[in-house]
């Protein structure tokens, strides 16, 4: 994707330096502490991740009603596990999943930019936020999927969901076969940020 | 109208980048870290006081009307934090937070010696603050009775509104049909006032949204994949009955 402009030889080195030099003047001026940003990235390797994303999809495979409910009422269904507090917090103030199965793959994209779920799935993964994925994805969605590996039979449908509004959209991915017999810690594993997006499933290890 | 207001559909761009990483060079961890405190500090919301500074209103909206004011080649050309980057740089210079001249003296110092520490300091009150609005989000809903116009099953059209800066409809769907497949509970608003776009944060512009659904080969005749369904959520403002046959003829 690189090939077409023209960068400066120190395009990342020239980056690394102004995104310090701002970092150090707001800290300078009193805007933010130096503990600013470890704070915020702490938050979303501890708190906010697709490892809670994963928890739930886990409990939806082996609770068909839980499914029921987290498709239902996303955000009372979250509740009920035992997440840390803020689970309706920052982009994750409405949200809502949507199931694969029954002849239904889903697809969630932000064409007008990068919303996602926060709480469950964390930090957007640079696929997501591509300009090329956000056009493709709109108008041809099995010809983008097959560039990730994943081939939707032609007898499923897919839905897109455009994250346009105040609605924050995740997948309940299918549980893959052979896992019978795992825990939900052992299937929660096998879940996957994109997996809950819909540019992959879920496999068995 | 901009490109990056309609860029769904948009061919011929070549293949998707797979890349699975949130952030690919250790720098973008910090314009993320600095976005997110500016959003959680702005004073809009219902946090409690700090030292902090920062008395200018910050929200996605204005990270996403500085994104979609770039010209659409430089908007190809910069990676995601990139833009951020310039964007934000931008805003505390533009603001008086910072000069012009001493972020380009500290980036100069950092280049020469990348590894020289960041400055000490700040209360914790600050990043408590943070914290708080991470826990606490910030939701548009409002409690407002709604008065939706449409109900699931109704079809509509799209309308041609006139964005200027800012907007929440996806170019492509702009005088489509579409039907209405959930009327979500409550009125929403919108981080800022989009002016004639027709959505906003005052409580008068509190509005229902509607989940419609969209049949591609309308969105693209003749161009779009088959056995798929677009759904994309719409604010009032943006949804329309649609034009009497008769009428349109």
């Amino acid at each position: 994707m690189s090939d077409r402009f023209f960068y400066d030889a120190d395009r990342e080195k020239k980056n690394a330096a102004r995104a310090k030099a701002l970092q150090a003047l707001l800290i300078e001026k009193g805007v933010i502490t130096s503990k600013t940003v470890d704070t915020v990235l702490g938050y979303f390797e501890t708190k906010m991740g697709p490892f809670n994303g994963a928890k739930a999809v886990a409990k939806a495979w082996v609770d068909p009603a839980y499914r029921e409910r987290l498709v239902a009422d996303t955000p009372a269904a979250i509740a009920e596990l035992d997440f840390p507090e803020g689970m309706a917090g920052a982009e994750g103030e409405h949200m809502k999943a949507v199931a694969n199965g029954d002849g239904v793959h889903n697809l969630i994209i932000c064409t007008l930019c990068s919303c996602y779920p926060w709480p469950v799935l964390g930090l957007p993964p640079y696929w997501y936020k591509d300009p090329t994925f956000r056009s493709r994805a709109a108008r041809e969605p099995r010809a983008v999927l097959k560039e990730f590996g994943l081939d939707v039979p032609a007898d499923v449908e897919i839905k897109v969901w455009d994250s346009s509004a105040q609605i924050r959209w995740f997948v309940v991915p299918e549980r893959p076969e052979g896992t019978e017999g795992m825990s939900e810690e052992q299937l929660a594993a096998l879940v996957t940020p994109e997996s809950m997006m819909g540019v992959a499933v879920a496999k068995a290890a | 109208m901009k490109l990056q207001h309609t860029l769904g559909g948009l061919e011929g761009l070549g293949p998707v980048w797979t890349e699975t990483r949130v952030f690919v060079e250790e720098w973008e961890k910090g314009i993320f870290g600095i976005h997110t405190a500016m959003m959680a500090l702005s004073p809009q919301l219902p946090l409690p006081e700090t030292s902090s500074v920062f008395k200018t209103v910050w929200t996605w909206a204005d990270l996403r009307k500085g994104a979609e004011s770039m010209n659409p080649f430089d908007y190809f050309k910069y990676r995601y934090y990139e833009k951020w980057l310039g964007g934000i740089s931008g805003y505390f210079v533009a603001n008086g937070y910072i000069t012009a001249d001493e972020l380009e003296a500290k980036t100069a110092e950092y280049l020469t010696d990348p590894d020289k520490p960041l400055p000490e300091g700040g209360a914790p009150e600050i990043d408590a603050r943070i914290v708080q609005y991470l826990v606490d989000g910030d939701s548009p809903k409002r409690d407002v009775d709604p008065k939706p116009a449409f109900a699931v099953g109704d079809t509509v059209l799209i309308k041609n509104v006139p964005t200027v800066e800012h907007t929440r409809l996806p170019g492509f769907l702009r005088n489509k049909t579409g039907v209405v497949t959930e009327v979500y509970p409550g009125a929403y608003v919108y981080l800022t006032d989009t002016g004639a776009d027709g959505i906003g944060d005052a409580i008068e512009k509190a509005m229902p949204v509607y989940c419609v659904k969209f049949d591609p080969a309308d969105l693209w005749p003749g161009n779009a994949e088959s056995n798929f369904s677009l759904y994309a959520d719409l604010y009032a403002a943006y949804v329309a009955e649609p034009v009497p046959a008769a009428a349109a003829a």
